[in-house]
């Protein structure tokens, strides 16, 4: 049967236009009762249902209450394609997660298609809103669920919140409750009742709070096409959660502060926001202070400060006036210990400083303090300072390390749950040997002298090298990379899998595998131990490492041996050793190094950043002791070829598929991001030429000359603020941009090809090589450049999110390594700030911030007698003068008063400071 | 007012002449009679107002779009009525013949705006939104599909159907901060408001054949025809705007005569058109 | 566009149907009166009438191309204005409508008997009265029936059927939003009888490792039109006898 729908839009450009669509009314529609055995699925039994039944919820019931119908007592649930539209429409992140409920087979969640359905369309009455319209589709297939089921005794149930909707399903005799009523009387999960969401009434009033009042979605919308807002997404700084940046949409806008409790107006760090522009005469400067709620709770700028940074010439300076789109999640935190336990409400605060204290209410307080646990946000009323939330799950004990690190990596979005076994049915079995006709397509390369040099402790080697030299005198060059893509094919539930993980995680004391462990240790791992699977690319090259020709072919390899870094360098220095890995691995080694001159002289940078490396207690797991890294030489080395082997594949892949090529790209970073740089340089007399990549790159060498008053380590301190003046490195699709260069690299072309076995793209990019080179059968979505730019994106979201979990992971274990200890150690003053002084400790790669304002117990004693000179980068602390990079002495020791943010403090011990420094 | 030409030959043309001297024309009609209206509204969807009309063998589609626009500088109050005339080559291979298509198509175009498009036929300011800022724009689009004689008075039998027929959505102004206001759709695609089509006229065309007028011309009429006056006429029997056409010359005491005689037609075809349209049930026609 | 899904997890489509569905199917001989062979077609909300005129002497701008051995086929395509959600100010001789009329053109080129009318011109006029997607299907379909109503010789029916690829499902029949949903679109005309494959088309992209599926689908979707505009055909040609006994 057929309908059509009629619909008025009003398109961008303000034509308005009638719409008509084909809408079919279909009678073979499953309505999900067919087949269902009831035993294997007891239902949930309710109090105030008497019969057995199933639940449909409403749209707004699974917006908020999406925590209970994840509870795995949630089940029998109907939901219509109606509450999938209005979701979809309303929330993309719970319509993802309704969508992984409804695909779960045991939740026994059926979408029903109640719009197509003959039995349950109804047509649209005149003079009806659209929510009411979706409100009536609701109730109509509710009556249809009751007249399909009355023949089993078994009733559907609406849960619905909305009073009105609640009154007419009662009218019409359907079964209609609300979700609160539902959840209380559940029998036998109490514990459901915590993770009601709450309504958007405040809990507690705030007398001392008014929020202003936010605007509708349709005036934001106006005002935003006006221009008198601009729409953004808040960025809330780290150092001061009452601060925050949103960087309107368009091109060439600049950057809006907003500062303060009221102006933030109940935005959440990355809210899509609107903002309105203060007068000028209100523009502020981001304040230099380093607000930390964990040591001051409650600290808030003053006035008086707030006053004289006016007078200054500001930035733009705006306030939220209304929210475009919330980015809420679960967060993880800690239930405040103040006020009794017996009391039900409490206040959350969050592990990630960005978030506000969220208000929640539980009756578990007792059991839950002093636990890691997560907890949502519903809302935010007006009158109420801090959000309100609920309650989802608990992790563990505080401190625990297994807590802290499923706290690190759910604070990181990383999966770290174990393969599912669709993904495990997709590997082949343990015992996988290279089949004879694999052997009869790929080239033999098992004779040749090839070898892997790696950090200790590696067990997933993704890459091989090997050098022979031809009789004709030039040089036969090999790298060699796991040839995952044998096992990994596109579309396969392990593809998806390794796509959404996409990168393998390093802990300090964890790896979490982008892939199953039996083929990123075994199959894949190009061990020493017998024949493997290899994606190669061979080079010619003469004595001077130019490249005379270059090939890439899939290929069995046999490695010679798997080195550690230090191992190599052994066998290399080692002049009695003369085998065939040994010569190899001099010539590697000798290739690199004018190939290491040559990239330099083109302007690549060589950066630093402080990495350590603990000692774990192999019984505990607990970290003894910590080392920084060392670079060899063999460090360089297999470094070098790995760029060379990545700029080739650029290169090919590029040529080949000059639309959907996976790139990698380091875009250059204005001039201004460099000032601070510059600056601290100044102060010891150190001109940094930033023109370039390449003046970059002499400036900070030259800078390692050894001068008078300089100490030798700021050379190292410089390339570690160089780094940070930098942008993050992008994977990018080919066919959408036409900025290729690499700037760190210096590279007019750049990809990731040499580690498969943990990270996706360089799985995107062997495909495309494979491809290329006729190895393999291009696909669909290899050729689809917006699939490709979604996939990059979400790679270049995964590499962050797993470079900000190894960092809070290391955080984590120098904590635990400083647990009950306090040492005086040598450190370099890294930035300074107004209140504060960044301290950089070279022996534990610790950096923290040893506050002027405070004595040595953390009392605040004021800023009267701090004088900061900004350019200069120096402050004068009750007389004594702390510049930047100046040598100083800290004492370390690890504070516990927080149980939430367990920290490290530091101390300044040396120069002494009045008032400041402990005794 | 054909669009080609229908060779007749001068027996045939005197035998028509002569059957309209004895009030008894080829197809069996009386001079002042039309021939069988077949009518149908509401045909296009996606259209705010839609007609069809078959008259004898004319057939033409009528489908009306709004659009916001902007009021002339000098009426800043009122909305706009566009004609838009189009020959499918359906109707006549001859319509491929883009120079003749266009001045048979201008001649029709040009009649519509003189007789429609004006505050008498309709109350254009009713079209108006915010005065001097926003009007609606009634496109009326006219699509000939087959060409039998007459397309003038069946055309404006299909404006007049399409026009009652249309829905303006029923737009919201909202005032924005700074003065600027906002137009906002209702949610809901039904709630529209319809043009007053009390005082739109319906075209009648006389011709004037041999020694007497006719109305309602087949194309082997129209070719033997000497001068015809086409007039748009109100349900209450005003004339608005008057032209005279092809090649012959008429008595001034004919033109009157013809004048009379076009509007006692004109307000009978009114009555039967509003007969048609409140029994017009869908699905009466060969399509759509 | 973002976020459109062409296909439910549950299998349908946004208008309700699965996706080797046809949309409804309403067609008509006949229906005018001066043309020599005349059909209306309407697939979902796409609506065609097609007329022929012919065959004839070809006209005066035709006469450079006649030919001895065979005819002329001439084609026009045209839109009304108020056929599609925005208003369309030129009916014809825009580039797509001159394309449009360039592709059917071919298509019949290569299925009516040219042979046997030397020396005419055989006109092919479309009309689309209301646009929602596989116009050019459409327009195939209902030439088909006009030619057959003309009593044009052809060595088979041509039906036309459009598809495109959604999360790895072909969907048959497309409309107007999923065709601009941006996936790619393959039109073909097939003569069904005689398993052949008079015209296709590609629109945007498609793997090569598909096109075999997506082709595969196009041609069912032929078939059951085929099925369709047989059954028309006969009921018109009875209706027609009968109003001959009778009279």
């Amino acid at each position: 049967m057929l309908k059509s729908k009629v619909l008025m839009v009003k398109t961008r450009s303000g034509k308005i236009l009638k719409i008509v669509r084909e809408h079919y009314l279909r009678d073979d529609i499953d309505n999900g009762l067919n087949g269902v055995d009831l035993d294997d699925h007891p239902m949930l039994e309710n109090d105030l249902i008497s019969s057995e039944h199933y639940i449909i919820p409403d749209t707004n019931v699974v917006l908020k209450q999406m925590d209970v119908l994840e509870h795995s007592c949630m089940r029998n649930v109907i939901i219509l394609q109606t509450v999938m539209r209005e979701t979809k429409h309303r929330s993309a992140p719970i319509y993802k997660r309704l969508r992984t409920i409804t695909q779960n087979k045991d939740k026994k969640f059926h979408v029903f298609t109640n719009e197509h359905s003959i039995d349950t369309w109804c047509e649209r009455r005149p003079k009806e809103s659209s929510n009411d319209y979706n409100d009536r589709f609701i109730r109509v297939a509710t009556q249809f669920y009751n007249e399909c089921l009355s023949e089993r005794n078994q009733k559907a149930v609406l849960l619905t919140n909305d009073k009105a909707n609640c009154d007419l399903a009662k009218k019409e005799g359907l079964l209609a409750v609300t979700v609160e009523d539902y959840v209380r009387n559940i029998v036998g999960f109490p514990e459901l009742l915590d993770k009601l969401a709450k309504a958007d009434e405040a809990m507690e009033v705030d007398k001392s709070i008014s929020y202003p009042e936010h605007l509708k979605l349709s005036q934001l919308q106006t005002g935003i096409k006006s221009g008198r807002f601009k729409q953004g997404k808040l960025n809330i700084s780290r150092q001061n959660y009452l601060e925050g940046k949103v960087l309107p949409q368009g091109e060439g806008s600049k950057e809006i502060l907003i500062q303060g409790r009221m102006h933030l107006n109940r935005a959440v760090n990355e809210d899509i926001v609107a903002v309105e522009m203060l007068p000028e005469n209100q523009w502020s400067l981001p304040s230099d202070v380093i607000l930390d709620v964990s040591v001051q709770p409650g600290a808030e700028i003053s006035e008086s400060h707030a006053e004289d940074l006016k007078k200054k010439h500001g930035i733009p300076t705006g306030k939220v006036v209304g929210i475009i789109k919330r980015s809420w999640r679960s967060y993880c935190g800690i239930l405040e210990s103040f006020g009794s336990p017996d009391m039900t409400r409490h206040l959350f605060t969050p592990a990630e400083r960005r978030i506000p204290r969220i208000r929640i209410e539980t009756r578990q307080a007792k059991l839950l303090i002093g636990q890691r646990i997560v907890v949502a946000i519903d809302s935010w009323p007006r009158f109420s300072k801090y959000p309100q939330g609920h309650f989802v799950k608990a992790l563990g004990e505080i401190g625990d390390k297994d807590t802290e690190n499923k706290v690190l990596l759910l604070e990181h979005d990383v999966a770290h749950e174990p393969f599912s076994q669709a993904v495990l049915n997709c590997l082949p079995s343990a015992n996988w040997s290279i089949p004879d006709e694999e052997l009869r397509k790929r080239e033999d390369l098992r004779g040749l002298p090839i070898c892997s040099v790696d950090p200790p402790g590696c067990t997933d080697i993704d890459d091989c090298l090997h050098l022979r030299e031809w009789t004709d005198g030039n040089l036969e060059v090999g790298v060699h990379i796991a040839d995952v893509t044998h096992f990994i094919r596109p579309g396969t539930a392990l593809d998806i899998e390794a796509r959404s993980r996409g990168t393998t995680v390093y802990l300090c004391d964890k790896r979490i595998d982008m892939v199953p462990e039996l083929l990123s240790s075994n199959l894949c791992s190009l061990r020493d131990d017998g024949d493997r699977l290899a994606f190669s690319c061979i080079w010619v090259m003469n004595h001077n490492a130019e490249i005379i020709s270059t090939r890439f072919c899939k290929s069995v390899i046999r490695s010679k041996a798997s080195m550690t870094y230090a191992q190599a360098q052994m066998l290399i220095d080692d002049a009695t050793q003369n085998d065939d890995v040994t010569i190899g691995l001099r010539g590697l080694n000798k290739l690199a190094k004018i190939l290491k001159a040559r990239r330099t002289l083109n302007g690549a940078l060589s950066l630093s950043s402080p990495e350590v490396r603990f000692h774990v207690d192999s019984e505990t797991h607990d970290p003894i002791d910590l080392e920084t890294k060392k670079l060899r030489d063999t460090n360089s080395m297999v470094e070098e070829f790995m760029l060379l082997a990545n700029c080739s594949v650029a290169e090919k892949i590029q040529k080949e598929f000059s639309d959907c090529a996976v790139l990698r790209r380091h875009p250059e970073p204005p001039k201004s991001n460099f000032d601070v740089l510059v600056n601290a340089a100044r102060t010891r007399g150190l001109e940094l030429s930033i023109n370039t990549s390449r003046e970059l790159a002499l400036s900070l060498d030259e800078a390692e000359k050894p001068a008078e008053n300089v100490h030798p380590y700021i050379s190292v301190l410089l390339r570690i603020l160089a780094t940070r003046c930098m942008y993050q490195a992008v994977y990018f699709c080919s066919g959408l941009e036409s900025d290729f260069r690499h700037y760190g690299l210096a590279a007019p072309i750049y990809t990731h090809f040499t580690s498969p076995i943990r990270r996706y793209s360089d799985i995107m990019v062997h495909r495309l090589l494979a491809a290329s080179i006729g190895a393999d059968s291009t696909f669909s979505d290899l050729l689809n450049k917006q699939e490709i730019q979604q996939i990059c994106n979400n790679l270049n979201f995964r590499h962050r999110m797993a470079q900000y979990a190894q960092r809070a992971s290391v955080a984590l274990h120098t904590q635990m390594f400083f647990r009950g200890k306090m040492v005086d150690e040598q450190g370099f003053i890294i930035v300074v700030r107004k209140n504060a002084v960044q301290v950089l400790i070279p022996k534990y790669g610790l950096e923290g911030t040893v506050f002027l304002d405070r004595d040595h117990q953390g009392n605040a004693v004021g800023t009267s007698n701090l004088e900061y000179n900004e350019d200069a980068c120096e402050i004068v602390a009750n007389g004594v003068l702390l510049k930047v990079f100046d040598e100083v002495t800290v004492q370390i020791s690890h504070d516990a008063s927080n149980i939430q943010h367990q920290r490290i403090n530091l101390h300044l011990m040396k120069p002494k400071i009045e008032g400041i420094s402990a005794p | 007012m054909s669009l080609f030409g229908n060779n007749l030959s001068d027996a045939e043309k005197c035998f028509i002449i002569h059957g309209i001297q004895d009030d008894f024309r080829t197809d069996g009609r009386s001079c002042d009679n039309y021939r069988t209206i077949e009518l149908a509204v509401n045909v296009l969807t996606n259209t705010h107002g839609s007609s069809k009309v078959r008259l004898g063998n004319t057939e033409l589609l009528v489908g009306v779009k709004v659009e916001l626009g902007k009021p002339e500088k000098a009426t800043p109050d009122e909305g706009r009525i566009e004609f838009h005339v189009d020959c499918s080559p359906n109707a006549t291979p001859a319509a491929q013949r883009k120079a003749a298509n266009k001045d048979f198509v201008n001649n029709i175009e040009s009649m519509l705006v003189r007789t429609y498009a004006n505050k008498i036929a309709i109350d254009l300011t009713s079209l108006c939104i915010i005065k001097g800022k926003m009007c609606w724009i009634v496109h009326v689009d006219v699509l000939i599909l087959e060409c039998g004689g007459n397309i003038l008075d069946c055309t404006s039998l299909g404006v007049k159907s399409a026009l009652q027929d249309t829905g303006i959505p029923r737009v919201v102004v909202k005032s924005g901060d700074e003065g600027e206001e906002e137009v906002e759709l209702p949610d809901d695609p039904f709630d529209v408001q319809h043009i007053s089509v009390n005082n739109v006229p319906i075209l009648v065309t006389v011709s004037f054949v041999g020694t007497r007028h006719i109305i309602d011309a087949t194309v082997e009429e129209e070719s033997c025809c000497s001068a015809s006056v086409v007039m748009g006429v109100t349900r209450r029997g005003r004339i608005l705007g008057v032209r005279k056409q092809c090649g012959g010359s008429l008595n001034p005491e004919t033109l009157v005569e013809m004048l009379e005689f076009g509007k006692k037609s004109g307000r009978q075809l009114h009555v039967a058109l509003d007969k048609m349209l409140k029994s017009y049930e869908k699905g009466t026609t060969g399509y759509l | 566009m973002a976020g459109l899904e062409l296909i439910s997890d549950q299998g349908y489509r946004i208008d309700g149907r699965k996706p080797t569905e046809l949309r409804q199917i309403r067609c008509r001989l006949g229906v005018f009166t001066q043309a020599d062979g005349s059909s209306y077609v309407e697939q979902g909300n796409t609506k065609v009438l097609a007329s022929i005129y012919g065959p004839h002497e070809p006209s005066s701008n035709m006469r450079s191309k006649i030919s001895h051995d065979k005819c002329i086929i001439n084609c026009e395509y045209s839109q009304a204005s108020f056929s599609s959600a925005e208003r369309k100010h030129r009916p014809r001789g825009d580039r797509k409508s001159l394309d449009m009329a360039a592709h059917i053109k071919q298509t019949f080129e290569s299925c009516i008997h040219t042979t046997l009318y030397p020396r005419s011109q055989i006109d092919i006029f479309l009309q689309i009265l209301q646009s929602d997607g596989s116009n050019y299907c459409a327009c195939v379909n209902a030439a088909t029936l006009a030619i057959v109503d003309a009593g044009i010789a052809m060595k088979d029916y041509v039906c036309a059927c459009s598809a495109s690829l959604a999360k790895g499902t072909t969907l048959v029949d497309i409309n107007h939003v999923e065709e601009s949903a941006g996936c790619a679109e393959l039109s073909a005309a097939v003569m069904p009888k005689l398993n052949k494959i008079v015209y296709s088309e590609l629109n945007g992209r498609l793997h090569e490792d598909e096109i075999g599926k997506v082709l595969d689908s196009v041609v069912l979707g032929c078939n059951d039109m085929f099925a369709v505009m047989e059954r028309t055909v006969r009921e018109h040609v009875e209706e027609t006898v009968s109003n001959f006994t009778h009279s």
